[in-house]
């Protein structure tokens, strides 16, 4: 695809990429805190992640190389869209393989590939806020996060303990960044979350309608919400395997086959199961 | 003021984004050296690196000082349309020289515990020869790391740490020496007591 020149490089204005720029220091400095900024309007329709966008546009450069995933896949719509559309505004060179990419724009999964120190990951974040399900206030989740009030969110934790036997959060489940900040870290399964731990790699989160920006840089430490008798756990897949590779230590999505009644599992991660089968 | 009319060559977008990765590679790996010559060699007068630093994150949207160096601040304001303020508001504050370090970190604005952004970049040229060893840990440090400094940048961080300033409030240190070496120690980096 070719470098359309009615555009900006990168599509957006310079000033706007300071502005986000900026930011993206600042959320690296006080790593779990979520820094507020001025989002822009894209042309590209909500909830395809233009907090995530606008920290990929303000990064980009003519010597990186793009991957953008959705629940896992690149073929996606819209990983697809947003590929051909940062394509449109940069010319940059894209990839599926994730050992190849040096930005990486993600949803709902960060890749089974162990990342790199010279790889970024932008993960797209509807709701930033992890003490929403606790308080509607704004005003009030910030107030709480600069006393480090946060024991409504253990509370809400604790009961939900007491109830079912064990704490029932699917995705976005919270951590404690740097023992300071309760952290939201995007709807990823728990699965992802122990990769947000003292990684090689810098992780950013883009809310746009919230207009907030948040970082959890390398090694840094990003512990789940737990209590020292309940400790935290993720989703297991023990005793199953991917139908197609045959992996059995991926994140699995469940297929179930109607003519058959089967059930059947395959990598979420669908270029990492294509490495792993030699496809690409 | 001559050197005002000099034409430089860096260049806007494209500079700008690749001094920008290299200053986002310090900040998550503080302590790592990169060298921007390439980018301070585009830019005039006596503190070319600085100034490719203002042209990559400084605007009018925000406030700077150029402690005590009255060459600068004019070089600053007119190639980024930056606010010359006082170091007590600012949120870049640029020191050339030494003597003024220990005023600039003490007037520099840390933010506040509900707004821990609203806080100062402290970007400081350093020269001579490493008159130290500092061991630092924090975010982005695996373990610990020793970083060799001249005396400036142990200067800093003592003046830093005299501060104790309550986490999240703090101030974040640049540091660029006169042949181009870019390194970071944002507030959560520490000294290991040895
Ligand atoms: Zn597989």
């Amino acid at each position: 695809m070719k470098m359309n020149k009615n555009y900006n490089y990168a599509f957006i204005d310079e000033g706007s990429k300071r502005e986000i720029r900026r930011t993206i220091l600042k959320a690296v400095a006080i790593p779990g805190y979520q820094v507020p900024f001025g989002s822009r309007e894209l042309p590209i329709g909500r909830g395809w992640g233009t907090g995530g966008i606008q920290i990929t546009l303000s990064l980009i450069g003519p010597e990186d190389v793009l991957k953008v995933i959705d629940q896992g896949s690149d073929e996606s719509v819209n990983a697809v869209n947003i590929k051909k559309f940062v394509g449109l505004c940069t010319d940059v060179k894209t990839t599926v393989k994730t050992g190849e990419a040096t930005i990486i724009q993600t949803r709902h999964r960060i890749p089974e590939t162990p990342l790199r120190n010279d790889q970024i990951l932008v993960l797209q974040v509807p709701i930033p806020e992890p003490l929403r399900i606790v308080e509607a206030s704004e005003e009030k989740t910030k107030k709480m996060h600069a006393e480090r009030d946060y024991a409504p969110m253990w509370l809400l934790l604790y009961e939900s303990l007491i109830r079912y036997g064990k704490i029932t959060i699917g995705t976005e489940y919270p951590l404690m960044v740097e023992d300071r900040y309760v952290m939201n870290p995007s709807p990823i399964p728990k699965f992802d979350n122990p990769k947000l731990k003292d990684s090689e790699c810098l992780y950013l989160f883009g809310a746009g309608r919230e207009k907030k920006i948040y970082a959890i840089p390398p090694h840094t430490f990003a512990e789940s919400l737990a209590f020292d008798d309940v400790p935290f756990e993720k989703e297991s897949f023990k005793g199953k395997r991917c139908r197609l590779c045959g992996s059995e230590d991926t994140y699995l999505d469940e297929l179930f086959d109607s003519a058959t009644g089967e059930r059947m599992y395959q990598c979420s991660d669908t270029s990492y199961c294509m490495e792993v089968r030699g496809c690409i | 003021m001559p050197s005002l009319t000099k034409i430089h060559s860096f260049d806007e977008v494209f500079d700008s984004q690749r001094l920008f990765r290299q200053i986002l590679t310090v900040m998550a790996n503080p302590a790592r050296k990169v060298n921007i010559k390439e980018f301070a060699d585009r830019l005039h007068g006596d503190n070319p690196g600085m100034l490719a630093v203002a042209m990559t994150l400084l605007d009018n949207e925000v406030g700077f000082c150029a402690v005590g160096n009255a060459d600068l601040a004019e070089e600053i304001s007119f190639l980024t349309f930056a606010k010359r303020e006082e170091a007590e508001t600012a949120d870049y504050i640029f020191v050339t020289d030494a003597a003024f370090l220990g005023d600039a970190v003490k007037k520099a604005k840390c933010g506040t515990l509900r707004d821990p952004h609203k806080s100062a970049t402290i970007i400081v040229r350093t020269e001579g020869a490493d008159a130290g060893e500092l061991s630092l840990r924090g975010p982005g440090i695996k373990d610990t790391v020793s970083l060799g400094a001249p005396q400036a940048v142990i200067s800093a961080i003592e003046m830093r740490d005299a501060q104790n300033y309550e986490y999240p409030q703090g101030v974040d240190f640049i540091f660029i020496s006169d042949s181009g070496e870019l390194f970071s120690i944002p507030r959560l980096v520490r000294k290991e007591a040895f």
